[in-house]
């Protein structure tokens, strides 16, 4: 078994019409023992910027902290808001200075330009190479079940609502086909005036 | 590490890129080539990535292997010339840029794997080089690398001559990583072509889209309210002025 | 008379333990293992006794089927469970059925649930060493009441008051031992039984999709009920705020 699938779990993002969705599944267990069903992997670096860490849970956390670190700094020295390019940036940096012996995450980014609004998302692997697309980025141990899903769900330009329902039946039916993800979901929408978090009603099993 | 493999562990599979990369020297300068698929084990992680990367104005570099190092070392050689550029006040020569990757390279006994073709311009004319992942060089008038080299050299073998025109030139690249594409499984989708001449730069993305998807039949959406909702949080903000670039135009329909 | 009637040719090589070693040591690169994962159980009380399983099959992390029936009916008075190997349990309960409807035949009365269970350890001892996996439980009724073995490719062969079996055994045992009583109601038993199994497959990623349940009577066994663990969970979790309200 893979590192990367110690502790299981799974993000996923889409891009819509002026809108951005982020969702991960909730689940922390060590193989294949449920130890908690309140673990979130995505996490918030601005207004309208997050990123999620599926893979090693110890890692998870680790980097989600150098990278707020990181990202602090950078805020303070010039004084505004970051990209979210710029921001891919900073974690392709962050993970390829352990290129022997990497953080065990593949992350996820989904956010929207401080200044234009223009959606982004895009995934890295664990050693930062950056990939970005115009439509969807997947990552954790259910990824097959994910692009399945998303390759038959997503169209362009999906409003805000239709973008919620896509992503969250995308990644429900792939983690339900998945032994080590699962156990509730979160899902963020992101919209240049808001940001909704939705919590979903999933299996437990 | 390596303790965590001797338990039992796989190591992780990184994004790598089973890749066909070629480059020929033609009348008026170089002609790179690459193919658009990424791959991760046996699943297309892109569909459509940029293999050939930037080094300097006058020259460009394409990467097969792991995907994170030939991005990094290509980033990392094009900001040290970039600094030489700004020092010597001179174009960087293709050979500098060559010496420095392979440089890099040997530095970690291949333990990067980042397989390269430097192709690029400069005042001593059209230069062509292979950089292996070990730090070993060729310059050679035509080359090709990655997993789909076999099938992309087999073209040049049978197609190149000496002093090929422009249009020629591109014909015979595009059919070189054409091979690759349907012949060698870890390569796929579409060609990338860059043109570097005396004076001018020419990045083709793409020059040919290989394989068009295929059309959706019926609609698979979901209607709204399919997902329950067990919580509903709504975190607001002053909306920003947002600047209308003039890119944004054109979303507006 | 054999008492192998049944036997797999394995004809062609000199040693077949040997032979088989290099399938079946866990890093060998053919796969043979499927639906590893699992919770069942089954237990005696004053009323019979009762079968409760889960309904996952797994094949590594991939989860091939939600709708798998665990419980195998050999007869109408004896119930077989499934753990492990899917197709050597299936198989072999198979071959069992026939045995039991042969000793039927020639005895004029129904096989005994310890005579059946030894039938079976006795198959699957002859196959030990080649790669054969399944634990699974004989539940039945006969002259002494009811009767409740495990049985695994090992050849081990048990009696007891409460057996689970799986990969989330561990999780139904907690359950049941906290709630066990020999004296306990028909419908506490049950309830019982499908609380360990839900419970099992919260905790076990393994283990999952619905709870089938079986109640072995004087008269033969029924099947009482199958539900969904999804909608157990939500129903438990509402039952349990009212209680804490």
């Amino acid at each position: 078994m893979s590192i990367l699938s110690y502790n299981g779990g799974d993000v996923i993002a889409m891009k819509g019409k002026n809108c951005v969705a982020i969702a991960c599944d909730r689940r922390f267990g060590i193989q294949a023992q449920t130890v908690a069903t309140d673990f979130d992997k995505i996490f918030k670096m601005g207004e309208r910027l997050y990123v999620g860490l599926p893979g090693l849970a110890t890692d998870t956390q680790t980097v989600s902290q150098r990278l707020k670190y990181r990202l602090n700094l950078y805020t303070l020295r010039e004084n505004r808001e970051i990209k979210p390019k710029t921001f891919m940036s900073v974690v392709s940096n962050l993970l390829y200075e352990r290129r022997f012996g990497p953080y065990f995450v593949e992350p996820v980014i989904a956010g929207l330009d401080p200044i234009t609004a223009e959606p982004f998302v895009c995934s890295l692997d664990l050693i930062g190479c950056p990939m970005i697309t115009d439509d969807f980025v997947v990552s954790g141990t259910a990824s097959e079940q994910m692009y399945g899903m998303c390759e038959t769900l997503w169209t362009p330009d999906l409003s805000p609502d239709d973008l919620f329902e896509t992503i969250s039946q995308a990644l429900l039916n792939a983690v339900d086909r998945d032994a080590v993800s699962g156990w509730g979901a979160k899902v963020f929408v992101i919209e240049k005036d808001k940001v909704t978090v939705r919590t979903l009603k999933t299996r437990m099993d | 590490n390596l303790s965590l493999g001797q338990k039992g562990f796989k190591a992780p599979t990184a994004y790598k890129t089973g890749t066909t990369i070629a480059g020929i020297i033609f009348k008026d300068g170089v002609i790179l080539g690459a193919d658009t698929r990424a791959t991760e084990d046996t699943i297309v992680a892109d569909k459509n990535c940029a293999k050939i990367h930037y080094i300097a104005p006058n020259i460009y570099c394409c990467g097969a292997g792991t995907a994170a190092d030939t991005e990094m070392t290509t980033q990392m050689v094009s900001s040290n010339l970039e600094l030489h550029r700004l020092n010597t006040d001179r174009n960087v020569r293709v050979a500098t840029a060559n010496q420095m990757l392979k440089q890099h390279l040997y530095r970690y006994q291949g333990y990067i794997s980042a397989a390269l073709v430097l192709g690029g311009v400069d005042i001593a004319g059209p230069h062509l080089y292979s950089i292996y992942p070990h730090g070993s060089t060729d310059k050679l008038p035509y080359v090709t690398m990655g997993s789909g080299s076999l099938a992309a050299m087999a073209i040049f073998e049978d197609g190149w001559k000496p002093n090929i025109d422009l249009e020629e030139g591109k014909a015979l690249v595009k059919t070189a990583i054409r091979g690759g594409i349907f012949n060698d499984l870890g390569s796929g989708s579409n060609v990338d072509l860059c043109i570097i001449t005396k004076d001018k730069v020419d990045y083709i993305r793409p020059y040919e889209e290989s394989n068009e998807k295929g059309k959706r039949q019926g609609s698979y959406k979901y209607k709204r309210g399919t997902t329950s909702v067990l919580t509903k949080d709504v975190i607001r903000f002053d909306e920003l002025d947002i600047e209308v670039v003039s890119e944004e135009a054109m979303e507006t329909s | 008379m054999s008492q192998f009637t049944t036997s797999l040719p394995y004809q062609g090589f000199e040693d077949p333990v040997t032979f088989l070693q290099g399938f079946t040591n866990n890093d060998s690169d053919v796969k043979i293992k499927f639906n590893h994962g699992t919770t069942t159980l089954a237990f005696k009380f004053k009323h019979g006794c009762i079968v409760a399983v889960d309904s996952r099959a797994t094949a590594g992390p991939y989860i091939a089927s939600q709708t798998v029936k665990k419980v195998i009916e050999i007869n109408p008075y004896l119930l077989g469970t499934m753990a492990g190997g899917a197709a050597d349990c299936s198989f072999w309960e198979r071959v069992l059925a026939k045995q039991c409807r042969i000793y039927e035949l020639r005895n004029k009365e129904i096989i005994s649930v310890a005579a059946a269970s030894k039938l079976l350890a006795n198959m699957v001892y002859g196959y030990k060493g080649m790669g054969l996996s399944m634990g699974t439980m004989i539940v039945g009724w006969d002259k002494q009441g009811p009767g409740l073995y495990y049985v695994d490719s090992d050849g081990t062969r048990l009696t007891n008051d409460i057996f689970s079996v799986g990969s989330g055994s561990t999780y139904a045992y907690g359950v049941l031992d906290s709630g066990y009583s020999y004296d306990m109601s028909v419908d506490d038993a049950i309830d019982l039984a499908r609380r360990a199994i839900y419970h099992a497959t919260h905790r076990d990623a393994y283990s999952g999709g619905v709870v089938n349940l079986y109640h072995m009577r004087k008269t033969g066994w029924v099947k009482v009920s199958q539900d969904d663990v999804m909608d157990l969970h939500f129903k438990y979790q509402e039952e349990k705020l009212k209680k804490h309200a």
